[in-house]
């Protein structure tokens, strides 16, 4: 999959007009600097060369230097992988958090005015777009209030934490209506099952039954959900990063496009690939260890 | 004129953000007349010192070589490190800087620099007529650098002692002062003050007020006070700390929660609402930049001179100014802007007349009109409101456009290929001396673009382009570069729509902040209350 990525990308940046010396050497460059820039770079040969020797490239792990800052992509990622992963992080963290409680509320008040209330936000919130979102909880948050920083990476553990706090809710938000709701079905399921009812019967307070068994078996599902809503997550932290100013990949990817950076865009494709594939595959294995009947074979 | 890209925004780039849809305030006829723009003049005591002054703009540097930059971010930033023989003053007049006066031989093809005294670079040795030498030879060998262009003129330098550099011409060339003012002519250690090339530009030594402390690709950078600056007591700040923020909104609720100290591009539509914040001063300063609509005269339609008049006269440029710029713009009018030395007020410009317009497309061979498109960078509302505007305007001469929107890189790429029908960009001029601007949009060889991409070719324009180059007497001058103006105004190759000017917001705590009309600030003037 990772390879098949690393080829859709290269072909995409290879099939769209806009030249990366061009960009490097601006409006008066002359044709012989714009061709020999090209050269150095191996944009002239032929593309089922340039594709074989980058697909080399991507198994050997070299990932080559950017155009635009002629350093080693992999120092540049480096530099910036943390933001990102601090953002999905918290916001992971930030949407189970809400998710859990506003799932159980939904389902065992079910068809009530809870139930209802839980499902309409729900509603709303999948319609609600996160740069407008996040724009939203700048001004209430960080210019009216003044409690955040507007945009930022902030210095300091702490500040950086602080910094990354509005931009987690902003990405978290996006995902809650799904995983809320798919919790709720499967809540609604395993209530609806014998081994609840039978454990009602033996006396078992509701809350218990609610947090120790419902839940936990509602979970599997939703843990795979949560795992490929995680990878939504990284896709979105190229609007977040944007729109709170955040320095981490996403938004490095978007200034790399638009520059035409291939090295660097290709190198970024391939990181946030491997991390879905990461994800998914935590989330499978933890789905196991969650479900005995769940087993690797 | 220069160019760029998207968020690796070139200075073309940071024009058009900081000017998407703007304009000009004052416009004086000549550079000499066009008032000075006041720095951000606040009642103040007396000056303080230190302070890190928190800078979010829309453009990111990449790299400090000055022969390597071009985009916005790089050039906004160098000029802090190094700096050139000659400064363009925030009223856009050339100033003596790393030289303190100069003579011409009587053929002007001698010209002999008088470093300024005392000058050192940021580790202490002192400014030396060799480094000088070494700087402006490295330039002027970078032909297939950015603005290696600009120094073509250039066929010997060499020092005369320690504090005189004595530059020897090709031939004749009047804009001489203006493109060794450029920042791609500023001053390094001769030989890199011994270290490599690499090593010399990640860590710079330089003239000017500040040095580099830390660089985050595609983040931020950071600058000290350079301890040994050249004019005592300067620069006040105690740093500066540049951030690059890309996006419009981001920046501009940065300066109004305090988190930034000024921001650049501050898009039009904001500029009333943030007038109005307290503590937030606004300013607009006129640029070297003028909006065009590119006509492609290899094809047939366009290569008809009556065509682009009727289309010239069928846009009403103060409506669209009216519609798009939020009073931050002014109405195209010349293809000089007014802030550009020798524009000329008088020019005759094709004015907004339906019934001209009409009457010009009745002479052309294509009187009942015809199909063609209009090609526009995505992604800037400017350009696809102007575009949504000609479409219109274009309809009561059954001109029917088809608005074609690129990103930008592909966007460049298609018009560069010449393969377009109209399209529209913002042009600027580098240098303080129109002549950039004038042989980039006129001359069809010279230019190397065939005329901004127009492929227009008029040889008596052009031959009073190639006067204007030569001719020293500046009455002589601003006659030729009026000729030019009315000539072009009458062939309309291209329609100057609109004149933006650069927009930024300060914070109250900022003091002495001024953008010349090439964009640049200077910051050893600016502190911190």
């Amino acid at each position: 999959m990772v390879i098949g990525v690393a080829a859709a990308t290269f072909l995409l940046l290879h099939a769209i007009p806009g030249d990366p010396a061009r960009q490097v050497l601006g409006l008066h460059a002359s044709a012989a600097a714009i061709a020999a820039l090209r050269h150095r770079w191996g944009l002239d040969s032929s593309l089922a060369s340039q594709f074989g020797r980058y697909i080399g490239d991507v198994v050997t792990l070299k990932l080559g230097d950017s155009y635009v800052y002629g350093l080693p992509v992999t120092t540049i990622i480096a530099q910036r992988i943390g933001e990102t992963a601090g953002l999905v992080a918290i916001a992971t963290v930030i949407a189970v958090a809400i998710t859990l409680p506003l799932a159980a509320i939904a389902a065992s008040h079910r068809d009530r005015a809870a139930d209802h209330a839980v499902r309409g936000v729900s509603v709303i919130g999948l319609g609600m777009p996160s740069f407008w979102l996040g724009i939203v909880l700048i001004e209430v948050f960080a210019v009216h209030l003044r409690l955040l920083p507007v945009g930022g990476s902030g210095s300091g553990l702490l500040g950086h934490l602080e910094a990354l706090l509005l931009p987690s809710l902003t990405a978290a938000l996006a995902i809650v209506p799904l995983l809320v709701r798919s919790l709720r079905v499967g809540m609604l399921d395993v209530l609806g099952a014998d081994f609840v009812a039978a454990e009602r019967a033996n006396g078992l307070g509701e809350l218990r039954v609610l947090v120790w068994h419902v839940a936990r078996n509602a979970l599997i599902p939703t843990l795979t959900l949560l795992g490929l809503n995680i990878a939504f997550l990284i896709g979105s932290t190229v609007i977040v990063e944007n729109v709170f100013a955040l320095n981490g990949l996403g938004s490095l990817l978007v200034s790399s496009i638009s520059s035409r950076d291939f090295p660097m865009v290709q190198a970024i494709t391939l990181v946030l690939a491997v991390s879905v594939v990461a994800i998914n595959l935590a989330t499978d294995l933890a789905a196991a260890r969650l479900d005995p009947r769940i087993r690797l074979r | 004129m220069s160019i760029e890209p998207d968020h690796r925004l070139t200075r073309r780039r940071l024009l058009r953000q900081g000017a998407l849809g703007s304009a000009f305030l004052a416009a004086g006829p000549l550079l000499g007349s066009a008032p000075a723009r006041a720095a951000v003049a606040r009642p103040s005591a007396a000056i303080t010192k230190g302070g890190t002054l928190k800078f979010a703009r829309s453009v990111a540097p990449t790299q400090l070589d000055p022969a390597n930059s071009i985009i916005a971010g790089d050039v906004y930033t160098l000029d802090k490190i190094f700096e050139p023989l000659f400064i363009t003053s925030p009223a856009g007049e050339l100033t003596p800087w790393l030289a303190e006066s100069y003579t011409q031989s009587s053929d002007h093809l001698t010209w002999t620099f008088n470093l300024r005294p005392g000058v050192k670079f940021s580790d202490g040795t002192a400014l030396s007529a060799s480094d000088v030498v070494f700087s402006l030879k490295r330039e002027a060998a970078n032909v297939d650098g950015p603005l290696g262009f600009l120094d073509s003129a250039i066929k010997s330098v060499k020092a005369s002692g320690t504090s005189r550099v004595v530059i020897t011409l090709a031939e004749p060339w009047a804009p001489f002062l203006s493109d060794i003012s450029v920042f791609a002519n500023a001053i390094i250690p001769a030989n890199f003050g011994g270290r490599s090339e690499k090593a010399f530009f990640a860590k710079p030594v330089g003239t000017g007020p500040f040095v580099l402390d830390s660089f985050t690709p595609d983040s931020n950078l950071a600058l000290l006070p350079n301890p040994h600056y050249w004019q005592p007591g300067k620069p006040y700040l105690g740093g500066v700390q540049f951030n690059y923020v890309a996006d419009d909104n981001q920046r501009v609720l940065q300066i109004q929660s305090g988190a930034a100290d000024i921001i650049d591009s501050v898009p039009p539509a904001n500029v009333a609402a943030l007038k109005g914040v307290s503590g937030i001063t606004v300013e607009l300063f006129p640029a070297w930049e003028v909006d065009l609509l590119v006509f492609n005269e290899a094809l047939p339609y366009f290569a008809d001179r009556h065509v682009r008049r009727a289309i010239t006269h069928a846009i009403n440029r103060e409506a669209l100014v009216a519609a798009t710029s939020f009073g931050t713009a002014k109405p195209g009018g010349s293809f000089f802007p007014p802030s550009l030395q020798y524009y000329d007020p008088n020019t005759p410009v094709l004015n907004y007349s339906l019934s001209s317009a009409k009457a010009e497309l009745a002479q052309s061979k294509y009187p009942h009109g015809f199909a063609t498109k209009l090609l526009i960078s995505g992604g800037v509302e400017k350009w696809s409101e102007f575009a949504q505007i000609i479409q219109q305007s274009l309809a009561p001469l059954n001109i029917k456009v088809t608005i074609e929107s690129l990103d930008h890189a592909a966007f460049e790429s298609t018009f560069q290929a010449y393969n377009y029908d109209m399209f529209i960009d913002y042009a600027i001029n580098d240098i303080s001396d129109p002549d950039e601007m004038a042989s980039f949009e006129v001359d069809y060889k010279g230019s190397g673009v065939k005329s901004y991409w127009s492929s227009y070719n008029n040889p008596a324009a052009i031959s009073l382009v190639h006067q204007a180059q030569k001719e020293f007497d500046s009455a002589k001058r601003a006659d030729l570069y009026a000729q030019i103006q009315t000539i072009v105004a009458g062939d309309a190759p291209y329609v100057p729509l609109d004149y933006p000017p650069y927009i930024y917001a300060t914070g109250a705590k900022v003091h002495g902040f001024a953008v010349n009309p090439g964009g640049a600030y200077r910051l050893e003037n600016v502190w911190l209350s």
